[in-house]
C-alpha cells in the first residue's frame, strides 16, 4: 500500500481554509476537555481552577454522601487475606452485637437515637481509629449515628433497618466473604456502593424523605447474587 | 499527481499460500468466536427480559460465556487478524509475514486459550469474565482453567503482535526511501498496545492461576489488576478501529489524509499518551482509593477522547475537502457520493454514528462524583455496547469483509451485508437507550433477574424487555455477517479481485486545502453538546435524590 507521500511540497504556500489547518484539527480534538468548566459549575471539578461553586450540590460530592474507606480493621494496614479474614470476623462480631441490641420483635433493626448511639458506639469507634485520639462527648454531639451493615453471600445483616428521616447516619459496612455491593434504590436514581472483602467502608447518609428503600448487591458474587437484598425503612 | 496502488485484497492474494492460510485461520477463529459469543449474549438478554427462565447457575454460565468470548476472544482474534493483514499488505514488497512461525504459534496459543476458557466456563463455577477468585471459592481447580486460558491468550496475542511489528519493520527497511508509511507506523503502535494488553492480562490473572493450583495465597486485590486490564480491553481496540477506518476509507474512496503522513503518525502515537493513564476512573467506587488518585482519575479522563476525535476529524475533513475539490456541492452531497452500498463503507458509517452515541454517554462515567449514581449499573453495558459492538465490532467486520475476497475470491451477498449495520444500529439504539434509562434509576448490570421479588421499580422489567428486543436485532445483524463470511470461506466463489484501488486524489493541486469542511468540526460540537446535556441531567438527578450528606464524620 506504500503510502509514502506527504503533503505537497507547495502546501505551505497555499491558502488553507480554517477547517483544513492542522492547528484547527488539533485544537478541536480537545473539545471534550471543555467539560471541565461544566464540572466546575457543579463544584465537581478536580483542582477547581475555574473557581465556580454551586452550593446546591448535596454534600459537595460522592452523590450526596461522604465516603470514607477505613483501613482493614485488623491493624490498619494489613490487606492480606489473613488480615481481611480477621477484619471480617471483628466486623461480624460488632454487627451481631449491634443487631442484638436493637432488634425489634418483627426481626428488623431500629437504629439507635443519637444520644444512645454515642454512648454505645464510642468504644468501638475509638478502637478502630485510635490514632484520632479520645474525643470528649460534648465535641461529638453532632456525630452521626453509627449503623452497621454486613454483606455476605447472599444476604445483608441486618436485613431490614429502620431509620429516621433527617437524621444523619454513618453507615459502617463491610463485605465479609467476597466483594459485594450495597446499593440503595432511591426512586429515580440509586446510590451505588461497592464493598471489598475485609475493608471497612464508611458512608454518611441522611435520608430526607420517609419511605422504603431497596438495598441490593451490584457486584457479582455468585449464583445467589440476584437474591441478595435488604431493606431500609425511613419514617 | 494522481496515483493508484494495489488494493488490499490483491496484496493479500499475492501472499505465500502458508501466510494466506494463517490469515484464513485467524479470520475463521474471529468469526466463530463472534458468533458463539453473540449467541450467549442474546440468551442472557432474553433471560433478563423474562422471555424465558433458566436456573441461575446456567444463566450466569451463559453470561460468562458471552463476556469471555466477546471481550477476550472475538476482540483479540479480530484485532490480531486485521493487524497482521494490514502489516502483510504494507509489506507488499517483501512478500510475506515476518516471524510467521511465531504468528502461527501465537494463533495456536490463542485457540488453546479459548479451549481452556471453555472448559473452565462449562465445568467450573460461573465467574463472569473478570473471574474473581473470591467467587471461585473452593472450586479453584475448575476456575484455574479460566486463568490458564487467559494466560495462553495473552502469550498468543503477544506473539502475533511481535510478528506484525517485525513485518512492518521489514517493510520500512525495504521501502525506498526508508520512511514509515502511515499505516505501517499505525500497525506498530497498535501492536505495541496489544502487547501492553497481554502484559496487563498476565498481571491480572497470573496470581489467580497460581492460587488456583495451590502455588500461592489468594490474591489480595484482584480488582486493581482487573481494572487495568479492562481499560486496555475496551479502549485500546479504538486505536485499531481508527487505523482500519484510515486504511479502508483510502482503499474505497481513493482519498487519503490531506494533513499528511506525519500528522497522522503523531495522532496515532498519541494513543500511547492519552489512553493508558486514563484507567483510574474505573476505580472510583473502590473503597480505600486515595483522594488524589480519585481527583487525578477524573482530570486525566477528560483527555481520553482526544486521539479518537483527532483521527475522526482527519478522516472526515479529508473526505469532505477532497470530495468538494472533486466537485461536490451543498451541505451533504459529498456524503451521498460515498460508496454506501459497499458493505465495508456501510459498516464504517454506522461505526462512526455509534461512536458518537457511545462517546457522548461515556463521559458521564469519568466524573468521579457521578460514579455513585451510575457505576455498576446497566448504564455501563448500555453505553459500551455502542462502542464494543457498534463501533469496534462493525469496524473489525468491515476489515474482515475487505480481506475475505483475498482468501475466497468474492464477498457473498454484499447488498444484504450493506444493510446489516443499519439493523445492528437500530438494535443498539433500543438496547442502549432502554439500558441507559434503566441504569440511571439503578438497575444493576450482571444480574439475571432484576425484579428483586417485586421490590425493584416497575419499569425495570419493561426496560429489560426493550433491551431484549434490541439484543435480538443486534444478534441477528452480527450473526448474518458471520454466516455470510463463513459461507464465503467454506464455499468460495471465484471472481476477479480488483487489483487496483481507486486513484488516490490526496492533494492533486492543493485544491482540497482551500475547501471548507465543516461536517467534522460540527459533529464534534454536537458530541460535546450532548456530553454537556447528559452531564447536566446526571448532576440534576443526583441532586434530586432523597439522600444527602451529613455534617461531621470520620
Amino acid at each position: 500500500m506504500n503510502d509514502l507521500s506527504d503533503v505537497p511540497a507547495n502546501a505551505g504556500s497555499m491558502r488553507h481554509h480554517l477547517t483544513t489547518r492542522r492547528g484547527f484539527i488539533a485544537t478541536a480534538s480537545f473539545g471534550a476537555v471543555s467539560l471541565y468548566a461544566l464540572w466546575a459549575a457543579f463544584d465537581a471539578a478536580p483542582f477547581n481552577i475555574v473557581g465556580l461553586h454551586d452550593s446546591n450540590v448535596p454534600g459537595g460530592g460522592h452523590g450526596g454522601a461522604k465516603e470514607t474507606a477505613a483501613d482493614s480493621m485488623a491493624g490498619h494496614g494489613g490487606h492480606g487475606a489473613a488480615n481481611a479474614g480477621a477484619a471480617s470476623e471483628e466486623f461480624r462480631r460488632m454487627t451481631e452485637d449491634f443487631v442484638a441490641r436493637h432488634r425489634l420483635p418483627d426481626g428488623s433493626v431500629r437504629a439507635p437515637r443519637n444520644e444512645l448511639a454515642l454512648s454505645e458506639t464510642m468504644p468501638a469507634a475509638h478502637d478502630m481509629h485510635a490514632s484520632h485520639g479520645t474525643m470528649p462527648m460534648e465535641a461529638m454531639s453532632g456525630t452521626p449515628v453509627d449503623v452497621y451493615l454486613m454483606a455476605q453471600q447472599w444476604s445483608y445483616e441486618p436485613a431490614v433497618l429502620r431509620l429516621d428521616a433527617e437524621v444523619p447516619y454513618r453507615f459502617r459496612m463491610m463485605a465479609t466473604d467476597a466483594s459485594h455491593g450495597a446499593a440503595l434504590q432511591l426512586g429515580r436514581g440509586s446510590q451505588i456502593i461497592r464493598l471489598r472483602r475485609g475493608i471497612l467502608t464508611d458512608r454518611e447518609l441522611t435520608f430526607r424523605r420517609p419511605g422504603e428503600y431497596l438495598v441490593y448487591c451490584t457486584v457479582y458474587c455468585g449464583v445467589g447474587h440476584d437474591r441478595m437484598t435488604g431493606k431500609i425503612i425511613v419514617s | 499527481m494522481t496515483t493508484t496502488r494495489q488494493s488490499l485484497a490483491a496484496l493479500l492474494r499475492d501472499l505465500p499460500a502458508a501466510h494466506r492460510a494463517l490469515l484464513t485461520t485467524l479470520v475463521v477463529s474471529a468469526l466463530v468466536t463472534l458468533g458463539y459469543g453473540v449467541l450467549f449474549g442474546a440468551l442472557t438478554a432474553f433471560v433478563r427480559a423474562g422471555f424465558f427462565e433458566l436456573h441461575p447457575e446456567t444463566g450466569y454460565r451463559f453470561m460468562t460465556l458471552h463476556g469471555v468470548t466477546i471481550f477476550f476472544y472475538w476482540l483479540y482474534f479480530g484485532q490480531a487478524t486485521m493487524l497482521l493483514a494490514l502489516a502483510a499488505a504494507e509489506g507488499g514488497a517483501i512478500r510475506g509475514i515476518k516471524l510467521a512461525p511465531a504468528a502461527w504459534l501465537g494463533t495456536l496459543l490463542m485457540l488453546l486459550g479459548f479451549t481452556a476458557n471453555q472448559i473452565g466456563a462449562w465445568t467450573g463455577p460461573p465467574l463472569l469474565y473478570d473471574a474473581s477468585p473470591e467467587v471461585a471459592g473452593e472450586e479453584r481447580v475448575a476456575a484455574g482453567m479460566s486463568y490458564v486460558g487467559y494466560l495462553l491468550l495473552a502469550a498468543g496475542l503477544f506473539l502475533v503482535a511481535a510478528s506484525a511489528i517485525a513485518t512492518a519493520l521489514a517493510a520500512k527497511a525495504a521501502a525506498n526511501p526508508r520512511v514509515w508509511s502511515t499505516i505501517g507506523f499505525g500497525v506498530v503502535t497498535w501492536a505495541g498496545l496489544l502487547m501492553v494488553s497481554s502484559v496487563a492480562a498476565v498481571n491480572a490473572f497470573l496470581p489467580s492461576a497460581l492460587w488456583a493450583y495451590g502455588l500461592a495465597d489468594m490474591p489480595t486485590d484482584p480488582s486493581t489488576g482487573w481494572h487495568l486490564l479492562f481499560h486496555n480491553l475496551h479502549y485500546l481496540p479504538l486505536m485499531g478501529t481508527v487505523l482500519i477506518w484510515y486504511a479502508l476509507i483510502r482503499e474505497m474512496t481513493g482519498v487519503k489524509s490531506i494533513f499528511g503522513s506525519r500528522f497522522s503518525k503523531i495522532v496515532f502515537a498519541s494513543y500511547l499518551i492519552f489512553v493508558p493513564p486514563t484507567s483510574l476512573y474505573h476505580m472510583f467506587l473502590e473503597p480505600g482509593l486515595a483522594p488524589l488518585v480519585r481527583v487525578l482519575g477524573s482530570l486525566l479522563s477528560l483527555f481520553i477522547s482526544v486521539p479518537t476525535v483527532a483521527v475522526f476529524l482527519v478522516i472526515v475533513v479529508s473526505l469532505e475537502a477532497s470530495m468538494r475539490a472533486r466537485g461536490s456541492r451543498g451541505l451533504f452531497a459529498w456524503m451521498r457520493a460515498l460508496p454506501w452500498r459497499t458493505p465495508e463503507m456501510a459498516a464504517i458509517g454506522a461505526a462512526v454514528v455509534n461512536l458518537g452515541l457511545g462517546g457522548s454517554l461515556a463521559f458521564v462515567l469519568i466524573q468521579e462524583r457521578l460514579a455513585t449514581l451510575l457505576s455498576d449499573t446497566f448504564f455501563v453495558p448500555a453505553y459500551f455496547h455502542f462502542l464494543t459492538v457498534g463501533t469496534v465490532s462493525l469496524t473489525l467486520l468491515a476489515g474482515l469483509m475487505r480481506i475475505t475476497p483475498a482468501l475466497t475470491g468474492a464477498l457473498r451477498a454484499p447488498r444484504l451485508l450493506a444493510l446489516m449495520p443499519v439493523v445492528v444500529t437500530v438494535g443498539l439504539v433500543l438496547f442502549g437507550f432502554a439500558g441507559i434509562f434503566a441504569g440511571i434509576s439503578g438497575m444493576p448490570r450482571r444480574v439475571l433477574d432484576a425484579s428483586y421479588d417485586g421490590a425493584a421499580p416497575a419499569n425495570w422489567l419493561m426496560l429489560s424487555q426493550i433491551v431484549g428486543v434490541g439484543a435480538i436485532l443486534m444478534a441477528a445483524g452480527l450473526l448474518i455477517h458471520v454466516a455470510i463470511l463463513l459461507a464465503g470461506i467454506a464455499l468460495p466463489v471465484r471472481r476477479t479481485v480488483p487489483s487496483r484501488s481507486p486513484a488516490v486524489l490526496a492533494t492533486p493541486d492543493g485544491a482540497a486545502f482551500r475547501q471548507a469542511a465543516w461536517t467534522g468540526p460540527l459533529s464534534v460540537v454536537l458530541l460535546v453538546a450532548a456530553m454537556y446535556a447528559i452531564t447536566i441531567v446526571a448532576f440534576s438527578l443526583m441532586q434530586a435524590l432523597p439522600v444527602v450528606a451529613s455534617a461531621g464524620g470520620h
